[in-house]
């Protein structure tokens, strides 16, 4: 019944509306289209012959049916609520060719006889256009310049310029080709064995000695060791110690600063991939970032995001100086770093009032997700009630006996909710010219390579002088897909149920990055917030290792689902490596 | 007959044409007329989103959709299903919260 262009579902009419179709062409939806309303700013389309129309049904007279459908072929208005009340269908039944409807309050087209919802192209694209007219009349774009809003950010993504991830494929000469020959191994694919024998841990997997209270480090390095972009670059010797010019004095003539942190990285990278296995003290790596964020060096426990933030900013500042041209921000041309983990996020926030947005696009590096407890319905007084019908069909509520536990899609989707913000917030309308109450609503506008999500575990109130962590479960899946949370699905959801005009037009080629992500990495913590312990757990050839400072163990993923996590490391599934993957000359 | 699309058919002969009409019709005019209407629809979405109650819905169609396959339901099938659901598990601090406000908007309108 539905058809795949691009990845993207796009339903097949049912016959009625093929029937339609052909006997009418795209007439009666023109028709249509002058009487699109929109009611309010930023709300859905309905059909209206004036604004204030108050549609009834013109056989029973009632207006007040939650569902109302204007015949495409007559334009009578019939009330929908079977089994009672449906003098729609009693009209499709008796006029064959009139089986096609529009639902007035949400401008979507519905087969009374099939009884289901049925999406035209011609249909939608008209009803797009016109809810446009209205949205673009009042839009605009502030902040950074390199991004233009079109209708609404309707242009399709890929029809702007892409920031390519500069990858070339390898290609050995004949000579190079012999030394691979002779120096190849497979890396091993440890599925079967009970007990990890030295030969059988896989490659880069060396513990990190504890050098008092750096668990915050070394489970985050862990992490980034086995970031497969991050990786490449560093084992490819992107960045090399011998030849780094920030750290042999070259730039600014000056040879006092000897530091670079993505030397020490790489270093480290060397140290761990070197088929050692005994644990690895990252003391300069340490002592580097120490001269880099001073005022977080000390022996106390610190917190593994903070870290985390800083150390990226750190291999920023070193590696961002050798290049002097100046790069927009959120393209991650600027370092290794940035080309790994940053990525876009979009604003919108819509004056309630008239409508007008104003839209910003900010880079980021990690989203920070708000763990809130998942206010089950079912949890409220009427819940004696609910519980009763809700038993009827228990096996139909597999996910909804998980609806107190709190989810990463659950905290996506809030991140990218619109958000009433609050009297005490309200925004500067640049239409109305005076303070309103609005609608804000995030997006991610471009996916990062690594997308790395932070759980706001830790709350510290400088008013109360309390600071608190929230031990709240949290679960997360292996494998996300991340298309429900971009801007454009995100915009797509403003125009109602339907399919969009450009939908089957994107080329394949410029949508080379997907949506959808792997777990490769997540980062644990333990105990209260002033006494606690980091753990990462690391998923190679899809097994999974817990690294516990120097201790390195496999376990089951079980344990992994049950952990509480605070950082979880996802990568782009085109770029994560696969099971039993075995490098091999072409 | 260029517009003959977006004319209704001629109302029947036979319709009783001195039906008065009900009390909830009249509020429901009242209603749409001054756009409180409107408003109380945003308002009881708001607050249906924040405490849930739509992510509960769609994870109940989502179950239902993988139960029964995606080309085997209809949205009719959809509306069935969480209709009783969704109305016995508003919680009652919204059902209280818009009863106040169109009790107040009656009041202010003079029926």
């Amino acid at each position: 019944m539905s058809s795949e262009i691009n990845g993207q579902v796009s339903p097949q009419p049912c016959p009625h509306l093929l029937d339609f179709r052909s006997r009418n062409g795209f007439k009666p939806f023109r028709a249509f289209q002058d009487l699109i309303r929109v009611k309010r700013p930023g709300g859905l389309p309905a059909i209206r012959r004036e604004i204030s129309e108050v549609p009834r049904c013109c056989t029973c007279e009632e207006s007040s049916r939650s569902r109302l459908y204007a015949c495409v072929a007559c334009a009578a208005v019939f009330c929908y609520a079977p089994p009672l009340h449906s003098h729609a269908s009693a009209h499709a039944l008796s006029n064959p060719g009139h089986e096609i409807a529009i639902d007035v309050d949400r401008a979507e087209l519905f087969c009374c006889t099939c009884r289901d919802q049925v999406y035209d192209r011609d249909f939608d694209a008209a009803v797009v256009f016109a809810q446009t007219v209205t949205i673009t009349a009042t839009t605009s774009t502030s902040g950074c310049t390199v991004m233009q809003c079109n209708i609404a950010g309707f242009q399709p993504e890929n029809l702007r310029k892409r920031r390519r991830v500069d990858n070339r494929p390898c290609s050995p000469d004949s000579r190079e080709h012999v030394i691979i020959g002779n120096h190849l191994f497979s890396l091993h694919d440890a599925t079967n064995a009970s007990l990890i024998s030295s030969t059988e841990i896989p490659w880069g997997l060396r513990g990190l000695n504890n050098l008092g209270n750096t668990c915050f480090m070394n489970s985050v390095l862990q992490a980034l060791l086995h970031t497969p972009p991050l990786r490449s670059y560093f084992l490819r010797d992107r960045h090399h110690r011998y030849y780094c010019q920030q750290k042999n004095g070259a730039i600014n003539g000056t040879k006092s600063s000897r530091l670079c942190l993505a030397c020490d990285m790489e270093a480290m990278f060397s140290a761990v991939f070197s088929g050692d296995r005994t644990p690895y003290s990252p003391a300069k790596f340490l002592y580097s970032w120490w001269q880099h964020s001073a005022n977080l060096a000390s022996y106390e426990q610190q917190d593994a995001h903070e870290f985390f933030i800083s150390m990226l900013d750190g291999i920023h500042e070193k590696v961002a100086k050798e290049k002097r041209k100046s790069q927009s921000p959120g393209s991650g041309d600027c370092c290794s770093a940035h080309r790994v983990f940053s990525g876009i996020l979009r604003s919108d926030v819509m004056c309630i009032v008239c409508g007008f947005t104003s839209t910003t696009y900010d880079p980021c590096v990690d989203i920070s997700l708000d763990l809130e407890p998942n206010q089950g319905v079912s949890g409220k007084s009427s819940s004696a009630k609910s519980h009763n019908s809700c038993n009827v069909e228990a096996d139909c509520m597999g996910s909804n006996q998980n609806s107190g536990i709190s989810t990463l899609k659950g905290c996506l989707e809030r991140f990218t909710r619109a958000e009433k913000l609050g009297s005490d917030q309200k925004f500067f309308c640049q239409k109305c010219e005076v303070r309103q109450e609005s609608l804000k609503q995030m997006s991610i506008r471009k996916l990062p390579l690594v997308s790395c999500f932070h759980i706001k575990r830790f709350e510290h109130s400088s008013i109360q002088k309390m600071s608190r962590k929230v031990d709240r479960y949290l679960q997360f899946p292996f494998s996300l897909d991340m298309a429900p949370y971009l801007s454009s699905s995100i915009l797509r959801s403003r125009f109602g149920n339907r399919i969009l005009p450009f939908d089957g037009d994107e080329q394949d080629a410029s949508n080379e990055l997907s949506s959808e992500f792997e777990l490769f990495a997540i980062v644990t913590h333990t105990g209260r917030l002033d006494a606690g312990h980091y753990v990462t757990y690391l998923r190679l050839s899809n097994q999974w290792y817990k690294c516990d400072d120097a201790w390195i163990t496999r376990v089951n993923e079980s344990i992994v689902l049950a952990a509480q996590g605070y950082m979880m490391f996802y990568v782009q599934k085109v770029l994560s490596y696969k099971a039993s993957e075995k490098q091999a000359a072409s | 007959m260029k517009h003959s699309v977006n004319r209704p058919p001629t109302p029947d002969g036979a319709e009783d044409q001195g039906k008065e009409p009900t009390l909830q019709e009249i509020i429901n005019i009242k209603l749409i007329e001054s756009g409180e209407k409107e408003r109380l629809m945003e308002l009881l979405r708001e607050r249906l989103i924040e405490c849930g109650w739509k992510d509960e819905m769609k994870a109940l169609c989502r179950a239902y959709i993988k139960k029964k396959g995606r080309n085997n339901v209809t949205m009719d099938d959809l509306v069935h299903l969480i209709t009783p659901k969704g109305r016995a598990s508003i919680p009652d601090s919204i059902k209280t919260e818009l009863l106040q406000r169109i009790s107040s908007f009656l009041t202010s309108a003079a029926l």
